[in-house]
């Protein structure tokens, strides 16, 4: 009972690894014909998309219009497969896949500020509070729903640099894929594969004296590691970052551009039993030219969206994976007057974002706007009900206390947060 | 075993029993006008005096170990004219080392626990290299130690290695990490003119108090006067209050920020009542680099008032009046700046936990372990391992003039320092008595130094580049260290933390791969060309084994330069390479 940390953790991980003996068998060579191959008979957990709209974007013109109200702007809602709901017209193909997913249009949050915003969103809490940097959800995912064996990274970030793990440490730190075209840096050997088989050969012999005299736990993590990245680089798995080997048929639904081919390989991370993929599309930030831009952005993602939504569907992986789309707060319900092609500013005060798949009732709306998108008239979501809410659609307890430095229990999502999951489940 | 990861708040708790007796009354003692006026001229007197002590001990340091010795000496005399008189400090290393491992050894001898034996010249020789300056030995340095046959080398090498600029670079490191984290409100901030300053402060040995104190008192344009970074990086009161008390006090404050314990009522209290020395404080916004803006000349000011700054006060933010922690609440004068007289009580002889906290932090750095373990929840339910060692040590430190080199110098050459890290039979689950030295990972900077040290790539390892943007720079090493460290908070330097694109770095690019490198190993027998790798890469001999082991796979490859460049990968990717042993 009273390990300290270093030593619980060290111990968990070791009867986990099935190393506790310290009987590390020749690891490194049978690597090259090991097939990792996901059990078909174990429940599979839950897996999710997160789709993020850098720099915030605009209710009014997207999820939430209100074609009737001072700042309308020149949107048309248009109806959407599920009955009485309507987005844009510039999100046709989404509309398709509403009876599959709930709208949130009652997000009200305290940060105006992109990265303040975005901290927050992401993570739960505000920046800075008490200290401490707080995991993101994609880093509680992976430490919660991720697999410590698997040769697959459990967080990748496509695109962005999303938020890391804050105290839980470098291990749940996403993987970053800045360019989906290039895949993941440092995957390839700078040898021949023949070549490659004998150093690592070699590393394994040269391991054997060290780890016998100092048999210390960092060793040990040390080889897990290195036996985790080799496995990846010879994992069928590891395919998923190479969208080149994606057929041309199935490629073109989604659009093209850099956004488009990080949804895809978000898809084939899904696929192969990765939990938790961040795509960024930047772009929203839309004080200037606001309704050229978004009707652009919204084609992108109606595209990569309904795309996704589809393939995953047609995959039998749709009601495992849950899909969100947002960013970090709305935008101003009147249009500014910055110059010929005005926009609109920043806005956390009311806003919505959406969600698919997951396993959630479909064709639904939580909460809702005024007549002018300007103030929430009904069910205000703050986001530590959100994050609640998407924790329990994937199965994390977020009442749970994590351990931040000197041993401070630090919740997943912080009290007094009200999840609204029994609407939409 | 160390069971109480407690929750850091019930060190308020603590702090109300234990109290800090007659500590903070001297400023209580200032209550006449006259008197408020006569203590803020001596206070900046004072904070003049310290400054200028450092400079002239800077000074002298370079002359003489005695003159330095008398110029401390007398540093802690004036320090601690109130405090008790105790038994004569000795300036001698090997006494403080004397002390540690008497310490240690009782302690082992009543726990029926053997040590392991002393460990070998190698195994010191890497060790110390990597505690003090952060980087492997060249491999001319290495043999040459190794070849060494006198019997004092070990502290020569202790001496020339606390000499050496990298021993700044390397504190420098630690600490400018714990004073600068990158958040948004700091991005443009320059870190550069504070990494250069925290260098040139270790390596002229400032005393620790005056080191702090001219932290916490800074003010004036960053280009004038580097430690004002401090400001400009925590550019918020809860900030500034969390570091002080984490970094130099050893006490995590921070939750007390926005709840109280269940069990007392006034802890938040403390919490603000320290954050109030911090609230005049002005910090310039930094121009928005990205578009140009210029940030070498941003200064911290001190207003007369609460500041304005933006953000600076969170929302959680209680405005009580300036207190101590755990102390007095002094007499200030609302026009004077306030900083000064939380400089006096925070970094005074007679503060409990400030030079405290630096000794076990120090002892951490070395050892891989404090005495009291997390070092910075150094509150009464974290019991230390050694209390008795600790305050000796404390004492020492202190009565040294904060000599932070001679108290490094001091735990080095003790016998705990210098056991194998090798457990022996008995001693293996021990991790908090020193029986034999733990293995500690090598931080991300003395990776990128040590790897670039053999391969050469990374242009030089330790050079720093310009960005196109002013005044933020960028370059192989800062972003090898971002890549490595990712963003993570703090680590602890006995566990692994690294994780997958990490290995794949090390595995799959030139930093350990470069063919270039294996020129430096030059032509002839295989086993010259493997002991040069070995002790190059590893500081030490290889075995005979692995000098058999090794020449067999010269014939397997498909050419020598082929296998002795697979050498050469598998030694840099090995744990030993990247674990300080």
């Amino acid at each position: 009972m009273n390990l300290d940390s270093a030593t619980r953790r060290r111990f968990l991980q070791a009867s986990g690894l099935g190393v506790g003996s310290v009987a590390l068998s020749g690891w490194m060579g049978v690597l090259a014909d090991r097939v990792q191959a996901a059990s078909p008979t174990a429940k599979k957990p839950k897996s999710c998309v997160l789709i993020w709209s850098e720099g915030g974007a605009s209710h009014k013109d997207t999820l939430d219009l209100k074609p009737d109200s001072k700042g309308a702007g020149d949107f048309k809602p248009i109806k959407t497969s599920a009955s009485g709901i309507e987005i844009s017209e510039h999100l046709p193909k989404l509309a398709t896949h509403m009876h599959e997913g709930v709208l949130v249009r009652s997000m009200t949050t305290p940060e105006g500020a992109h990265a303040r915003a975005r901290y927050h969103l992401h993570t739960g809490y505000r920046e800075g509070q008490g200290g401490l940097t707080y995991p993101s959800l994609g880093a509680i995912t992976a430490s919660e729903l991720g697999n410590a064996k698997a040769a697959m990274p459990n967080f990748v970030s496509i695109g962005g640099r999303s938020y890391g793990a804050g105290f839980l440490g470098p291990k749940y730190q996403p993987l970053l894929v800045q360019d989906a075209t290039k895949g993941v840096e440092d995957l390839k050997t700078l040898v021949s594969d023949k070549q490659f088989a004998n150093r690592t050969g070699l590393l394994e012999e040269m391991e054997k004296a060290f780890f016998h005299d100092y048999e210390a736990g960092a060793t040990i993590d040390h080889k897990t590691t290195y036996e985790r990245a080799v496995k990846l680089m010879q994992s069928k798995e590891a395919k998923a970052f190479d969208i080149g080997a994606e057929p041309a048929a199935g490629k073109s639904k989604y659009g093209s551009g850099k956004f488009a081919d990080g949804m895809l390989m978000a898809r084939r991370l899904i696929e192969v039993g990765v939990p938790f993929v961040e795509v960024t599309l930047g772009g929203w930030d839309t004080h200037q030219d606001n309704f050229e831009k978004v009707k652009n952005l919204s084609t992108q993602i109606d595209n990569s969206v309904s795309a996704l939504l589809a393939d995953l569907k047609d995959r039998g992986l749709l009601d495992t994976t849950l899909v969100i789309w947002m960013g970090e707060f709305g935008r101003t319900p009147n249009i500014n007057n910055k110059g010929a092609k005005p926009g609109r500013d920043h806005y956390p005060k009311a806003w919505s974002l959406a969600m698919f798949g997951g396993g959630l009732k479909g064709g639904q709306v939580v909460g809702k706007t005024d007549k002018e998108g300007a103030t929430v008239a009904e069910r205000p979501v703050k986001t530590g009900d959100f994050l609640a809410t998407v924790c329990e659609v994937l199965g994390i307890d977020h009442t749970k206390d994590n351990e931040a430095v000197s041993g401070r229990p630090i919740k997943i999502v912080d009290k007094g947060n009200a999840p609204f999951t029994k609407l939409i489940v | 075993m160390k069971f109480l990861r407690v929750f850091a708040l019930t060190a308020f708790s603590t702090l109300a029993v234990v109290g800090m007796g007659e500590f903070g009354t001297p400023l209580t003692a200032a209550d006449t006008k006259a008197d408020k006026k006569a203590e803020r001229i001596k206070a900046k007197e004072e904070a003049k005096k310290k400054a200028d002590d450092a400079a002239k001990k800077a000074e002298d340091a370079k002359k003489a170990g005695e003159a330095k010795a008398a110029e401390a000496a007398k540093i802690a005399a004036d320090k601690k004219a109130a405090a008790p008189t105790k038994p004569a400090v000795s300036r001698d290393a090997s006494a403080v080392a004397k002390l540690i491992d008497t310490q240690i050894d009782a302690r082992l001898k009543k726990e029926n626990i053997a040590p392991s034996p002393y460990g070998s010249d190698a195994d010191f020789l890497r060790r110390v290299y990597l505690d003090i300056t952060g980087v492997i030995p060249s491999y001319e340095k290495a043999k040459a130690f190794l070849d060494d046959q006198s019997t004092n080398k070990r502290e020569r090498l202790v001496d020339e290695l606390l000499a050496d600029s990298n021993y700044g670079r390397k504190q420098a490191d630690i600490w400018g990490t714990k004073l600068f984290t990158v958040d948004s409100a700091n991005r443009f901030v320059q870190k550069e003119p504070l990494s250069a300053w925290l260098k040139e402060q270790f390596n002229k040995n400032t005393p620790w108090n005056a080191f702090v104190s001219s932290i916490v008192t800074a003010t004036g344009p960053v280009d004038e006067n580097p430690a004002v970074t401090y400001f400009l990086s925590n550019r918020s009161v809860d900030k500034l209050t969390d570091t002080t008390g984490q970094h130099f006090l050893g006490i995590r404050v921070s939750c007390a920020q926005c709840h109280n314990h269940p069990f007392t009522a006034t802890k938040q209290n403390e919490y603000w009542g320290l954050a109030a020395f911090y609230s005049k404080v002005v910090p310039e916004k930094p121009a928005n680099a990205n578009k140009g803006g210029d940030n070498t000349k941003l200064g911290v000011t001190e207003g007369k008032t609460k500041s304005k700054t933006k953000d600076f006060f969170p929302e959680s933010t209680k405005t009580v009046p300036a207190k101590f922690f755990g102390g007095e609440e002094p007499k200030l004068n609302a026009n004077d700046p306030y900083r000064p007289a939380l400089a006096k009580w925070l970094t005074s002889a007679a503060n409990p936990y400030f030079a405290k906290a630096m000794v076990n932090r120090t002892w951490a750095q070395l050892f891989g372990n404090g005495i009291v373990d997390p070092i910075d929840d150094m509150i009464e339910k974290n019991k230390p391992s050694h209390p008795e060692l600790l305050d000796e040590l404390t004492r020492q430190f202190t009565a040294s003039g904060f000599d932070v080199k001679h108290l490094i110098k001091g735990i080095v050459l003790s016998q705990a320092y210098q056991r194998t890290s090798k457990p022996s039979t008995g001693n293996k689950s021990d991790e908090e008595l020193f029986s034999h030295m733990a293995v500690k990972m090598m931080t991300a900077e003395e990776l990128f130094d040590s790897l670039t040290m053999i391969t050469g790539t990374g242009a030089g390892g330790n050079e720093t580049k310009k960005t196109g943007v002013k005044g933020v720079t960028s370059g192989p090493r800062a972003n090898f260290v971002n890549f490595y460290v990712a963003g993570a908070e703090e680590f602890k330097s006995t566990e692994y933390e690294a994780g997958i694109p990490q290995a794949l770095r090390l595995m799959n690019s030139k930093i350990a791969g470069n063919p270039a490198a294996l020129k430096q190993f030059g032509t002839g027998k295989p086993a010259d060309i493997l002991e040069k790798m070995y002790i190059t890469a590893l500081s030490r001999r290889p075995t005979d084994a692995e000098v058999q082991k090794l020449t067999a796979h010269l014939g397997k490859a498909g050419s020598t330069t082929e296998a002795y460049g697979d050498i050469l990968w598998a030694l840099l990717n090995s744990s030993e390479f990247s674990m300080v042993r």
